[in-house]
């Protein structure tokens, strides 16, 4: 049996004073809240005394009330992307990945759009395409759906999320550390507006829709960072005569140095030095080296070859900030 | 201010009908707008609301009258809060609180709420099931008194 304390209110003779009540009111900051009850649900409320009236414990119920929760329309969007993307000149396929969420209490379609052109950036990226993730959080074009503005526009429960990629193509013209930025809006798709605006009889369960908020609402922006590199290749040759010193007489070798020194943040894949052998010249069997170490005439697994008319050397990707020295020696005829 | 609050409150409350019952409980729900003036000033009225959305702040006003001839001992009343109502305290007279359905009563402060691995934390505002007023002197005939409490629609 449940004892009830007595105490925590003294009876008295009140004057309903709503003084307090209005100082704490107006000294409490407005609550950030999740999307809460459902919309279209009622909040209903009834209070009971008892008491003895020296005819035993008597127990009576109030009135009822009962409130309808209307729908708050409500959205964010956040950037997955903690800091900028790396891409390059010219890359495609370049991927930022947003989520929207609905913060309001009613299902509610969401239509989605992007903006390039914002500005605080270097260039705009190029949107080809607003993809919605499948669940598995993974982009994959043959498995996400891609979105058309009004057709199939992400429907999301209270709460629920959507994963949005947002894939673009950056301009060949870009330069090294170059930024573009892309926002991501989400809209509710029964109207925006400033919080408190009404869309009657549109909300779930068949009340009003009403703009949180957020007024219905929400963008946030991912960045692509541009990692670009440049080559220059310096070239030098340093003759040897056969008789110790260096006049360029039939007879002499040349040693050609090739330097390739990669610049920038980013780096170059399949960088490959060529040369052809000069005419009135032959090529000096086995002479090629990458950074002083010999490589072989064959194209085989080494990075150095020679097919009769030119030497190559594949150095495949270096990062920024490196540096290659190739050398071959050639024999003047 | 006060009064003209108080005026509002009494215009919005609905012809008390308190049944022939020798005590009648009245129960009023009413919603905090919010509105700021040209001015930035901000202003608070109570409406009695038909519909809510989450974030909104409730006011829940308990009238009660002993209309009986006898005083009316033991007088406790409880209101269970809406599972979609957040408590949010109290008027100038604190009600005891539980927030385990019912079970125990006490001041939100002194009271715990399991965790999942066995420990205890203290109980917050979320938690609150029930309030509830215990009058430790009865009720005389033909008093009345007001309660109130606040919660926030979740």
């Amino acid at each position: 049996m449940m004892k009830a304390p007595v105490g925590g209110a003294k009876h008295q003779l009140l004057r309903p004073s709503y003084s307090a009540l209005l100082l704490c009111a107006l000294a409490l900051p407005m609550q950030a809240h999740a999307a809460g009850t459902v919309a279209g649900s009622t909040i209903s409320n009834t209070a009971s005394a008892s008491f003895d009236n020296g005819a035993g414990t008597q127990t009576i119920d109030s009135n009822t009330v009962n409130l309808r929760v209307d729908e708050l329309l409500d959205v964010t969007v956040a950037s997955n992307n903690p800091s900028d993307v790396a891409t390059t000149p010219g890359g495609t396929n370049q991927l930022l990945t947003f989520t929207v969420t609905n913060t309001g209490n009613g299902q509610e379609a969401f239509g989605l759009s992007t903006i390039a052109n914002v500005g605080g950036d270097n260039y705009d990226p190029t949107i080809t395409g607003i993809y919605i993730d499948n669940g598995d959080g993974i982009f994959d074009p043959a498995t996400d759906t891609l979105y058309t503005a009004g057709s199939n526009d992400p429907v999301l429960n209270p709460d629920q999320s959507a994963r949005i990629f947002v894939v673009a193509t950056t301009p060949g013209t870009v330069a090294d550390n170059d930024r573009g930025i892309v926002t991501l809006v989400a809209a509710a798709k029964i109207g925006t507006g400033a919080p408190g605006t009404t869309f009657a009889g549109q909300g779930q369960g068949g009340g009003d829709a009403v703009v949180g908020s957020t007024g219905a609402d929400g963008q946030d922006n991912g960045a692509y960072k541009v990692s670009a590199a440049t080559v220059t290749l310096v070239k030098s040759a340093v003759v040897a005569d056969p008789f110790g010193g260096s006049e360029p007489v039939p007879g002499a070798t040349i040693t050609y140095t090739i330097t390739a020194t990669v610049a920038g943040t980013g780096s170059v894949g399949g960088l490959a030095i060529t040369d052809n052998i000069p005419a009135d010249t032959s090529y000096v069997t086995g002479s090629i080296t990458l950074g002083g170490a010999p490589l072989s005439d064959a194209s085989d697994a080494d990075a150095g070859d020679y097919n009769g008319t030119r030497i190559r050397v594949q150095l495949g990707t270096v990062a920024g900030g490196q540096t290659r020295t190739v050398t071959f020696k050639t024999k003047i005829d | 201010m006060r009064k003209a609050l108080f005026l509002l409150i009494a215009a919005l409350a609905p012809a008390q009908a308190f049944a022939a019952n020798q005590v009648a409980l009245d129960n009023n729900v009413f919603v905090e707008r919010v509105t700021t003036d040209a001015a930035g000033k901000q202003r608070v009225l109570l409406e009695e609301p038909k519909v809510v959305v989450p974030g909104d702040r409730l006011v829940f006003v308990l009238n009660y009258r002993n209309a009986g001839a006898q005083p009316a001992d033991k007088f406790v009343i409880t209101n269970p809060m809406p599972s979609a109502v957040r408590f949010a305290g109290a008027g100038d007279m604190p009600p005891l609180v539980s927030v385990d359905g019912g079970k125990m009563w006490g001041q939100l402060a002194d009271l715990t709420v399991p965790m999942a691995d066995g420990t205890r934390r203290p109980a917050q505002p979320a938690d609150v099931t029930h309030v509830r007023w215990a009058f430790q002197k009865p009720i005389p005939a033909g008093a009345t008194g007001k309660l109130i409490f606040r919660g926030v629609v979740k």
